[in-house]
């Protein structure tokens, strides 16, 4: 009897906050749905068979897990709306004799309520999904495709228990609240009048100093490694920034246009500049919080979908051949012709033993080295650890112009000390090239390509290929004063092939050379430091699985930050809706027509909903070049598709972002101009 | 010449579920000349607050017709209802409904900017009307950080900045302390004496003793009503306190 007093009062409650609740019960509900959706996927054994479907499972689970703290925060913040909304009702309950207690119990019963219905309804609605989800997630890695469905129960009770825990902490939380506040407080909680908030210029000018630096950051930075590093520290100036001049500049802005009498004093203009003024320190930092989110997603769908469709790229920058084989050798004086057509005749063996169509073959030498760039001299014995060294590190790939001249076909004469530059992550435009030792290379060409090997393409490091007239010549020196600081020139034998062989063949050959390759650097071949045998075929799936699972979770990311965007313009403008219900029905008696009230609401969500998304374009375009250079450690250098997957998101996003402000614009209307549909 | 004529005025509340009808007014008729200073009086429940708000046009009557003016009320569309309150009407509340997010200059300016009219000509008209008020000095002030009797006179500026044909007052004392009703009492009695037509809806016989006539509402009619004429604020107070205590009593017409 008790029970189902309170649980009636819950429900009365909910129905007639139903503009409150439902786009609320609905994000719960979405985000139980994608929570199950990642985790089945984690877990399923259809993802988990296929080849690469392990780093999908790992991906799922971490996913998962940076999926829940999102959804926490937004479903707290959300409910925290709807808390400042309620908060009247139950100060009359209060007043009404009823203790704090027994309001907790309301909102227990709301919260069970709340949770029954999102979690019943979300692991439903995940069970029909997660099909579509695997099946799209095992077509994106190109898997093979089954149709059987399964539910997993692993995966719904985890789901369950996560989102129970965060329906607790939302629980706790409000009765926070309601503890803390006395009834008379309880019930004015609304209408708390505030003073209109002075402009503050320092707030505003240092926002805007801060933004330009890290634009300027974001723009400058050559260095994909510093990229990496900065990166974080620009993204954590940009959102300060955004608070400041969201907050600072949105006042000064609707200061400038009260002052501009002309401009003010129109009916569509004077409502709505008016109340934004009054309400301008919230209205600042939720339109910041938006314009951040909806920077979150642009940024993170650009970068995933772009990873996802340059895989191929990045696939084949990685394994630039089908085969690959190379043998590091320790020393470099003991590389003659001699050890190399040791060598090349067991790769031509394994080859005409496993009878392989080869093309386009390659075979080269090259050297390595890694040094540290100290305004133009390369230092090699580093070990003072300057800070700043970390952006500085070079490494250097000597190859002779000989191997050069075979493989590009190229006819270049170089003698002496002059050397031809390739840079791979940098820019090197230095005339000289001068090592702590003395060396010193006279740079005569810039190069326009380069058979970047695999190793390099896949490091981070800035990277500069040097083409010597001869690597024992040119390089004696600097070999000699490397073994003098205990350290080697490393010197590598490549080979490399292109074949028709499918995935199977591949991995027979690379196992096959493999283990010829094991037996010569047993037997006594002291040379050899290391070898390694690829293949591409071998390795697509787990580049696949790698990248495609990124998309899938940008995706879901996404989503889940849209929603919460979405979310928070919605009850936003809703909240401010009621409160303004009162200020428009005195307008309408002074005379405002409704034709006044729509448009001054038009005016008024424009400008709220267009400058996030306004500013939100414009850090995307600054964040561009870091963007483009972060992927640049994925080996992905395609500008193009980067443009089109910003421009697609950037659209996807607007689109959405219009049909939200149709809807709420519509319910906005409906509550100050006292249609109410809905009894309230 | 008459300025604002009611006739015949029935006004039927039907309640949410069929069945119950409610009479607020039966049969109203009168008359407001041009200059004129009407008060009405009744009881909560004599359909004064009904009346009020057919003749502000933000109800409609059941029957009967209300011409402002020369303008029939019932043929202004619906669309058109706000622009035409507007343009011939002015209202003082009695919770002074002003604008917590406009200064107290743009409440004032509020009708107008809603009319369209350019800034210098909302300017002109302040001037004078602020001045006259007294409120000239508040001008920047926001209604939060003002009086209730300065609050007030905002609203008046307000209600008076459109030149509007007819001021409809509604309770506008009923918030205000003795010292502030006073000031009100005889700001309006000024803005008559110009020639503007007022009519006040009120409880208070210090209110309705200021005005040149007041109508007595009673069960949804026009039950009685009084002209000052000749005699000061202080008989026709006690006049109208009479004939208070009569309609109260059950007495005779």
């Amino acid at each position: 009897m008790k029970a189902g007093f309170y649980s009636r009062i819950a429900i009365t409650g909910m129905r007639q906050n139903r503009r409150l609740y439902v786009p609320y019960l609905l994000a719960c509900t979405g985000m139980v749905m994608m929570g199950y959706i990642v985790y089945f996927l984690s877990v399923s054994s259809a993802v988990r068979s296929m080849s690469g479907g392990a780093t999908v499972s790992a991906m799922m689970s971490l996913g998962y897990f940076i999926m829940m703290i999102f959804t926490a925060i937004f479903l707290f913040y959300t409910n925290s709306f709807l808390i400042r909304r309620r908060k009247k009702e139950f100060g009359l309950y209060n007043i009404l004799g009823m203790g704090k207690r027994n309001i907790g119990r309301v909102l227990l019963m709301e919260t069970l309520i709340t949770a029954a219905v999102s979690i019943g309804a979300g692991l439903i609605l995940g069970a029909v999904f997660s099909k579509l989800a695997e099946l799209a997630m095992v077509n994106m890695i190109g898997g093979d495709i089954s149709y059987s469905i399964s539910v997993s129960l692993t995966a719904m009770a985890i789901t369950a228990m996560s989102f129970c825990i965060i329906y607790a902490l939302i629980f706790i939380n409000g009765l926070r609240q309601i503890h803390t506040s006395n009834p008379a407080e309880l019930m004015r909680s609304e209408n708390v009048g505030e003073k209109p908030p002075k402009a503050n210029l320092l707030l505003g000018i240092g926002g805007i100093i801060l933004m330009a630096g890290a634009y300027y950051m974001a723009v400058s930075i050559k260095n994909p490694l510093s990229a990496l590093t900065w990166f974080f520290v620009a993204v954590a100036m940009v959102i300060i920034a955004t608070y400041l001049i969201f907050i600072a500049g949105s006042v000064l802005m609707c200061r400038l246009l009260q002052k501009n009498k002309r401009y003010y004093y129109k009916p569509n203009h004077f409502v709505s500049v008016s109340s934004m003024v009054y309400r301008m320190k919230r209205n600042g930092a939720g339109l910041a919080s938006i314009c951040i989110l909806a920077t979150m997603v642009l940024v993170m769908i650009t970068g995933s979908a772009c990873l996802y469709f340059g895989a191929e790229d990045s696939l084949h920058a990685r394994y630039p051949k089908d085969i690959s084989a190379e043998i590091t050798l320790s020393d470099f004086n003991s590389v003659n012709e001699e050890k190399i057509s040791l060598f090349r005749n067991i790769v031509d063996e394994v080859i005409d033993e496993s009878h392989e169509k080869v093309r386009e073959r390659v075979e080269y030498c090259d050297a390595t080295v890694s040094g540290i760039n100290r305004d133009g001299t390369i230092v090699l014995d580093a070990d003072d650890g300057d800070i700043n060294d970390m952006d500085r590190i070079v490494n250097f790939v000597f190859v002779s112009v000989d191997d050069y001249n075979r493989i590009t076909g190229n006819d270049y004469h170089i003698a002496g000390n002059q050397v031809m530059t390739y840079g791979v992550r940098t820019d090197y435009d230095e005339s000289r090239l001068t090592f702590e030792d003395g060396t010193e290379f006279e740079i005569v060409k810039k190069l326009d390509s380069f058979f970047v090997s695999g190793n390099t393409a896949m490091d981070v490091v800035p990277t500069i290929a040097v083409v010597v007239p001869d690597l024992k010549e040119s390089l004696g020196g600097l070999s000699a004063h490397l073994k003098d600081i205990d350290q080697g020139l490393r010197i590598h034998w490549y080979t490399g092939f292109n074949t028709d062989g499918d995935e199977t063949e591949q991995r027979q050959f690379t196992g096959k050379l493999e283990g010829r390759l094991r037996a010569e650097a047993i037997d006594g071949n002291d040379d050899i430091y290391s070898y390694s045998c690829e293949s591409l075929e071998a390795n697509r799936s787990d580049f696949y699985a790698t990248y495609g699972g990124l998309f899938f979770l940008g995706i879901i990311l996404s989503i889940i930050f849209l929603c919460a965007t979405v979310l928070i313009i919605y009850y936003k403008q809703i909240s401010e809706g009621y409160e303004d219900e009162s200020r428009f029905e005195i307008m309408q008696k002074v005379g405002m027509t409704k034709r006044n009230i729509r448009r001054s609401i038009n005016s008024q969500m424009l400008t709220i909903f267009l400058l996030p998304l306004a500013m939100a374009v414009i850090h995307l375009a600054f964040a561009f070049p870091m963007i483009e250079k972060l992927l640049l450690l994925f080996n992905l250098v395609n500008l193009k598709l980067l443009l089109a997957t910003a421009g697609v998101s950037v659209l996807i996003f607007a689109l959405f972002y219009m049909v939200v402000y149709k809807v709420t614009s519509q319910v906005y209307y409906n509550i100050v101009s006292g249609k109410r549909a809905e009894t309230r | 010449m008459s300025i604002l004529s009611v006739k015949g005025l029935q006004k039927i509340y039907t309640t949410r579920f069929g069945g119950n009808k409610v009479e607020a007014l039966r049969d109203v008729n009168f008359e407001v000349e041009k200059g004129e200073y009407v008060a009405i009086m009744g009881e909560s429940g004599s359909g004064k607050t009904t009346l009020l708000n057919i003749l502000a046009g933000l109800d409609k009557p059941t029957r009967g017709s209300v011409v402002l003016d020369g303008k029939d009320m019932a043929s202004v569309k619906e669309s058109a209802m706000a622009a035409f309150r507007r343009d011939n009407l002015g209202f003082v509340f009695q919770e002074f409904n002003l604008l917590d997010t406009f200064s107290i200059e743009d409440n004032i300016y509020l009708p107008l900017v809603l009319a369209g009219k350019s800034h210098r000509e909302m300017r002109e008209r302040l001037e004078p009307l602020a001045i006259e008020l007294g409120i000239w000095d508040l001008l920047k002030k926001y209604p939060y950080e003002v009086s209730g009797g300065q609050k007030q006179r905002t609203a008046v500026a307000r209600a008076l900045i459109t030149e509007p044909k007819l001021i409809l007052a509604d309770e506008p004392t009923g918030a205000l302390d003795s010292k502030s009703t006073e000031e009100l009492l005889r700001l309006f009695a000024e803005i008559n004496m110009r020639g503007q037509t007022i009519l006040m809806v009120t409880h208070s016989v210090k209110a309705a003793s200021n005005a040149g006539r007041v109508l007595f509402i009673k069960d949804g009619e026009v039950y009685h009503q009084l002209y000052r004429g000749s005699s000061t604020a202080e008989e026709f107070y006690q006049k109208i306190s009479n004939t208070l205590t009569i309609i109260a009593t059950g007495g005779e017409r």
